[in-house]
């Protein structure tokens, strides 16, 4: 470094602009990291939802009619044993009315009023990987022993979680789009602020001989050091309330399930927010400081 | 290149040379002279006759409005932005308010030519305690500027002007802002300089120095040029 490195320090610290710079860095990488984490863990959530769910159908059974010659236990009884019949299937799970009545629960509070209803009998069924068989051959095939059984492929749920993810996408990188925008617009104004109030060092060092790249290597330098511990704050608290966040969605994914591939993915694109935010700043103090340079005798 | 005044190695040299600011009458009219490398001149004039922006011209901190200006041959009228840090690296500047950087140490003000030239650490250290010493205020070479007294901070600014050997030094009212006693010394130390190779240019309006001193002079008033290179009485 040609020029000693706290030639410029005061000014950063004149008026508090270095410290407005750290705090604004510092919110620009918590609104860019906390996007980046909510998006990216959506995307690992939303991934495993449709592995999960892509190659597994539900069987509803609804309640056999008070006149219906054949009880409820028979009915499901029938389409089990048709089901548990087919090659293609590899799992066949019904679920225990007490399950059943569990999924209502969030709606219908009063246990005796659920005990009451007549509730369907769900089978959850799991399809062998390459499974020629789809939600239409099995209810074709279902419908010869039970009539108004219905089978649901959780496509139209699934179609309905990957506009959400594609939205939630979308939002996350206009968010970091206009962080980075505001960043850059921020810093820029940061330099042009120190070099008024520098006006006389930068000229005597234009005297002495100094070349413009001397000088704007030291904003470089001072607006990359103010943002390292503000953006890494930032990203800190991005962290804490990514965590906060993935703790209330626990119930739909567990984010302890996913895979050190999937962990290390996320850790890596989060990351890249801070350590992008520091690169920015350096470089846009520097072009700022050139650009202004370039204007002064 | 201000033909037929001079034909030696040349320091520099103004060929109807006029400089304005705005649409106001000239700082500066029609200028000419050549100055032979080497030597030590002074710059008269009283306040306002435009000794500083003559010295501004020959660093290239302004361009003339009309006329040329060459600096050790060249002609550095038109010479492009990225041509005067080279330029002005070959020239030492002294300013009657001293302009040291008010949070560096005189060490650390003194060493930003070697700085920005490149040099080594254990080189910039070495040279300028020595230089530091020379002028005179080794002992206070950890000072802040206001720590020291307005003759301290002037040979501090000396030294910055020459500790990378320049060809050229350029002074603005150096003595301005310090008392008379002090004003000898310096002028002294000046003339010490140019005895050791560097040309000396010295801008001043105290007439009682530049008598003391004898050396050729160039008077300016109200922005023309009254007489050139007669050795002051």
């Amino acid at each position: 470094m040609a020029l000693p490195n706290h030639i410029f320090a005061p000014a950063f610290r004149h008026r508090g602009l270095g410290w407005f710079l750290a705090l604004l860095v510092g919110i620009m990488v918590y609104l860019a990291s906390f996007a980046m984490a909510a998006e990216a863990g959506l995307s690992v959530m939303t991934f495993r939802w449709d592995r999960n769910m892509s190659s597994r159908l539900t069987v509803e059974i609804p309640p056999a009619d008070d006149e219906s010659s054949t009880p409820q236990s028979e009915r499901v009884k029938q389409v089990l044993e048709k089901l548990r019949g087919m090659p293609d299937i590899k799992k066949v799970v019904p679920l225990p009315d007490s399950e059943t009545a569990e999924l209502l629960k969030p709606w219908i509070r009063q246990s005796d009023l659920l005990k009451s209803l007549p509730l369907p009998t769900l089978i959850d069924i799991e399809l062998r990987g390459g499974a020629s068989l789809d939600a239409a051959d099995i209810h074709s095939k279902l419908r010869t022993a039970v009539k108004d059984v219905s089978v649901n492929d959780h496509a139209a749920w699934l179609d309905d979680l990957a506009h959400l993810a594609r939205g939630i996408a979308a939002m996350a990188a206009l968010t970091i789009f206009l962080t980075c925008t505001a960043l850059v617009m921020t810093i820029s104004l940061v330099c042009r602020a120190i070099m008024a109030t520098e006006r006389e060092t930068i000229s005597l060092l234009h005297t002495l001989g100094a070349e413009d790249d001397h000088i704007a290597r030291h904003f470089q330098l001072h607006a990359g050091r103010q943002s390292i511990p503000a953006s890494f704050a930032g990203f800190t608290l991005a962290v804490l309330s990514a965590g906060v966040l993935f703790f209330f969605l626990r119930n739909f994914a567990d984010p302890l399930s996913l895979t050190t591939i999937h962990w290390i993915g996320l850790g890596l694109a989060v990351l890249a927010i801070p350590l992008g935010a520091i690169g920015i700043a350096a470089l846009t103090a520097r072009l700022s400081a050139l650009q202004l340079l370039r204007s002064m005798p | 290149m201000a033909a037929g005044l001079y034909d030696g190695p040349m320091l520099a040299a103004f060929e109807h040379v006029s400089l304005r600011y705005d649409a106001s009458r000239p700082v500066l009219e029609d200028i000419t002279f050549t100055l032979p490398a080497g030597g030590f001149y002074f710059l008269t004039g009283p306040s306002g006759a435009g000794k500083s922006s003559l010295l501004r011209l020959i660093y290239r901190a302004e361009r003339p409005t009309a006329g040329r200006v060459f600096l050790f041959g060249h002609d550095t009228t038109h010479a492009d932005r990225n041509e005067l840090p080279a330029l002005r690296r070959q020239i030492g500047m002294v300013f009657q308010d001293f302009r040291l950087i008010p949070h560096l140490t005189a060490q650390e003000n003194a060493a930003l030519p070697l700085r920005l030239a490149g040099s080594n650490e254990d080189y910039i250290e070495r040279h300028t305690r020595e230089l530091l010493e020379w002028v005179g205020v080794g002992a206070r070479r950890n000072a802040l500027p206001a720590e020291l007294s307005g003759g301290e901070q002037q040979r501090v600014a000396i030294a910055r002007a020459v500790v990378n050997r320049p060809k050229l030094l350029l002074a603005d009212e150096p003595t301005g802002n310090v008392d008379d006693e002090t004003a000898i010394k310096l002028f002294h130390l000046f003339d010490e300089l140019n005895r050791l190779g560097t040309a000396v240019i010295l801008a001043t309006h105290q007439h009682n120095l530049v008598e003391r001193f004898k050396k050729p002079a160039l008077q300016l008033k109200a922005g023309r040029l009254i007489s050139t290179m007669a050795k002051a009485a």
